[in-house]
């Protein structure tokens, strides 16, 4: 039987396409990375993901896992054709056991979907990405992302207690257990988060949750530079402070938080740190006071944010503060390139003195924003996409930008993921490690077919 | 394609923030039937992309209902690259069955809904009632002629005591045309003329698709006010009684979110009775699936829509109020528990005996 007709009968003609239009929509991520699949397929459940890779592992066709397409390093871009698995349609929440503290879901729920559901049981899904109102867990999770609270609440690593994934030849397995803890053996969930689709689907995922803090409060600090601010960062956290959110905004970033209308302006400064801490009443108070001041000495002003209201503000706008530079000027488009790089943070001056000079040296903007506090940094760059040189300009500053963070002993991702737009830097970053990776990759998937070209190997 | 629109295209980040909000998207669930998708069907035409019928299911199943304009973080225009879009393609003659039969309905017609009879037959005796010049004129719109001849009597007998009239002839607007791609020039110029015959300054209109094509593509020659608009102005002389009702407000997207009538109507409201406002609401309220050509062409995705948007409205009210007769209908069509009715009638509950 001819491969679409057996797709078909799996998950019935409605679900899979092979028309032209569809395949150009899913050839590209949030990246630069551009790839077209010969088929999009959207299962919806467990059994006709086993019965999809059977297939495909039997013909030896790649497969690629899809969540909702807003990753910034082509990790869901088809680059060898074969079968995109759409799996944003799996998107029920199985469970919700306040008990045990966990919660199921399919992979396809989309991240803010999952705290809406959990807010009136008083209980909050910590790992927050910028993408929370369209991305999916399953690209959470594939990509072990984290977010603006990971300095506090840590990673989506921290969370995933068992996985049901779909392995290359459609053996479904558990990887972990409901238990908080276990010693079986290897640990295969920590294995496959941050797999990238390249070891197995993702079909069902068990997840700690946390109540909700009782209280918090986020204090905005002004300083004259960002290497002040990088101090002040150090100074914090190694004061015993553990903030549940510790952000720098440039100026670049202020200007455009700014334009995206906030109720009360941001400050006008070169740098701003958002400290959020969180907590009992008593000891938000008792913290809040702790960070004003140990930054005394940095900052030119400090307050704290008035209300619940401006503090929702502040956060909705910071999140989508990526895309929305490309308002600052009409013919600049944000291009995500070199945008997640981690380093230890006590090199988060350093870094970002680098930033500035790599910014003078290739005569290109270079907003900086993110989750300093835990050590990555996003920068942003935006340029006339119709300018060649601009492109070239844009790409040599992304390749310094990663070798820097490399240089001061960090990564090239600190939550985006390697996809293919990182891939050449992993043999830079894991050395020999990138064999066993490859060896472990070789073992799962002896023909291949899942995710190929992704994560350098 | 423009190059205007390949700047509007590249725009878009592909971030998919417009995922989460696009109501059509999330009924059909294939990224072309998204704001993000439309972008990249746009720009696949634009590099030679056959123009299928996928291509066309993609493109004409937006409600053009702005949701994801409003939201989007990069400031993108996902909904203008569709109507741009679709008036190339029908510039090149490629368009679906559906809008080459709506085209040919209007054109022949002169009304939206292929009507035969005098498109005045809802005035009555009122014909005499009828001022051949003034500043305000009240303009009906296909469905309050031929749908609503209850609701445009009643708007009438509201206006016409502050010495509003209407157009000798008045023909569509040109809104159905437009939005699926087509030029309208020969409607927009019998309107204005006949709008010039009246010498009025001020076009009324009770209809969100009437108010933004009149407001948007028509010359800047006139004023246009919603009925709302008018109504809140002149709360005063109407002398309202105030009413023991709780009822919820669905905005019409064209008049709201795209154009920012977004107080008027609520004013008339609260003068009235309790307003409880619906789940998503203002320029953030979710489209009754009635616009864009969506409510002709994909009735049965049309009408999805609505439910979803039904599903929003809050408990505890005596009616939906909303000011636009193509939500009315569809709302309505789309298995409303709790009546559905125009601001008009709301009015015309409140006014004093």
């Amino acid at each position: 039987m001819e491969i679409i007709k057996e797709l078909q009968y799996i998950v019935g003609s409605k679900l899979v396409t092979t028309e032209p239009s569809e395949l150009y929509c899913y050839s590209s991520d949030a990246s630069q990375i551009l790839g077209m699949p010969e088929y999009v397929v959207r299962p919806e459940n467990t059994e006709q993901v086993s019965r999809i890779l059977k297939l495909t592992n039997k013909h030896g066709i790649a497969v690629t896992p899809r969540g909702a397409g807003t990753g910034l390093a082509g990790g869901a871009v088809a680059l060898s054709g074969g079968v995109v698995l759409d799996l944003s349609g799996m998107n029920r929440i199985l469970e919700v056991d306040i008990d045990n503290l966990q919660v199921a879901v399919e992979p396809g729920v989309v991240h803010a979907k999952l705290n809406e559901a959990l807010k009136p049981h008083g209980f909050f899904f910590p790992p927050d990405p910028g993408s929370s109102d369209m991305c999916t867990l399953g690209g959470l999770i594939a990509n072990r992302g984290s977010g603006m609270r990971s300095v506090k609440y840590g990673t989506i690593k921290n969370y995933v207690l068992d996985l049901e994934v779909v392995m290359a030849n459609g053996t479904v397995i558990n990887t972990g257990s409901r238990t908080l803890k276990s010693s079986a053996g290897y640990d295969l969930t920590a294995l496959m988060v941050g797999s990238e689709g390249t070891l197995g689907v993702i079909t069902k995922a068990l997840m700690k949750i946390h109540p909700l803090p009782k209280s918090r409060i986020v204090l905005l600090a002004s300083f004259e530079d960002a290497e002040m601010a990088g101090r002040a960062v150090v100074k914090v956290i190694a004061g015993g402070i553990v903030p549940s959110a510790c952000e720098i905004l440039d100026r670049m970033t202020i200007e455009v938080l700014n334009a995206y209308d906030l109720k009360t302006p941001l400050p006008d400064a070169e740098t701003i740190l958002l400290f959020e801490v969180d907590g009992t009443e008593s000891g938000v108070q008792e913290e809040a006071e702790m960070v004003k001041s140990i930054c005394r000495s940095f900052v030119s002003s400090i307050r704290i944010a008035a209300d619940e209201k401006e503090i929702d503000e502040i956060w909705t706008a910071r999140r989508l503060v990526g895309a929305a530079i490309s308002r600052l000027d009409p013919q600049m488009t944000r291009v995500y390139v070199g945008e997640d790089i981690g380093v230890p943070i006590k090199e988060i001056p350093n870094m970002l003195k680098r930033l500035s000079s790599i910014s003078e040296k290739s005569g290109l903007k270079i907003m900086t924003y993110g989750h300093i506090g835990d050590g990555n940094l996003h920068t942003g760059m935006c340029i006339d996409v119709f300018d060649e040189e601009q492109w070239k300009r844009l790409n040599q500053a992304a390749d310094e930008i990663h070798r820097t963070a490399l240089m001061l002993g960090g990564t090239v991702s600190a939550e985006h993921g390697i996809g293919s737009a990182r891939g050449e830097y992993m043999r830079l970053e894991r050395g020999l490690a990138l064999g066993v990776i490859a060896a472990v990759k070789h073992a799962l998937d002896p023909k291949g077919i899942l995710n190929p070209g992704k994560l350098g190997i | 394609m423009l190059e205007s629109d390949i700047r509007s295209i590249f725009k878009c980040v592909r971030c998919g923030a417009c995922r989460s909000v696009c109501p059509v998207f999330e009924e059909i669930g294939w990224e072309s039937s998204g704001a993000r998708g439309r972008m990249l069907v746009a720009l696949g035409v634009s590099q030679g992309l056959d123009v299928s019928s996928s291509v066309f299911e993609s493109l004409n199943t937006c409600t053009t209902c702005g949701l994801c304009r409003q939201i989007c973080p990069a400031g993108a225009d996902p909904t203008g690259v569709v109507e741009n879009l679709r008036h190339q393609l029908v510039l090149k003659g490629k368009m679906t069955d559906s809008q080459f039969n709506l085209h040919k309905k209007i054109t022949s017609s002169s009304n939206s809904l292929g009507e035969v009879l005098d498109r005045k037959m809802w005035l009555g005796e009122r014909i005499n009632e009828v001022g051949k010049t003034a500043d305000y004129v009240y303009f009906v719109g296909c469905l309050g002629a031929y749908r609503y001849p209850e609701i445009a009597a009643l708007t009438f007998d509201l206006l016409k005591q502050f010495d509003v009239t209407l157009l000798p002839y008045e023909v569509c607007c040109g809104s159905p045309l437009i939005r699926t791609g087509f030029d309208a020039d020969d409607l927009i110029a019998h309107n204005i003329e006949q709008i010039r015959i009246v010498g009025a300054h001020t076009v009324i209109t009770g209809c969100a698709g009437c108010y933004n094509t009149l407001k948007n593509d028509y010359p800047k020659m006139f004023d246009v006010m919603h009925v709302s608009e008018f109504l809140s102005e002149h709360l005063s002389d109407l002398k309202l009684k105030r009413l023991e009702l709780t009822v919820t407000y669905h905005d019409g997207c064209h008049l709201g979110r795209c154009n920012g009538v977004l107080e008027a109507p609520r004013e008339v409201i609260k003068a009235i009775c309790n307003l409880k406002e619906m789940k998503t609401n203002g320029e953030n309220a979710r489209c009754c699936g009635g616009g864009g050509g969506v409510r002709s062409g994909y009735p049965a995705l049309s009408l999805l829509l609505a439910k979803k948007r039904l599903a929003e409205v809050p408990e505890g009210i005596d009616y939906i109020v909303t000011s636009c007769p193509l939500c009315l209908k569809n709302l309505t069509e789309g298995g409303s528990d709790t009546d559905v009715i125009d601001l008009v009638e709301l009015v015309a509950f409140a006014m004093e005996q």
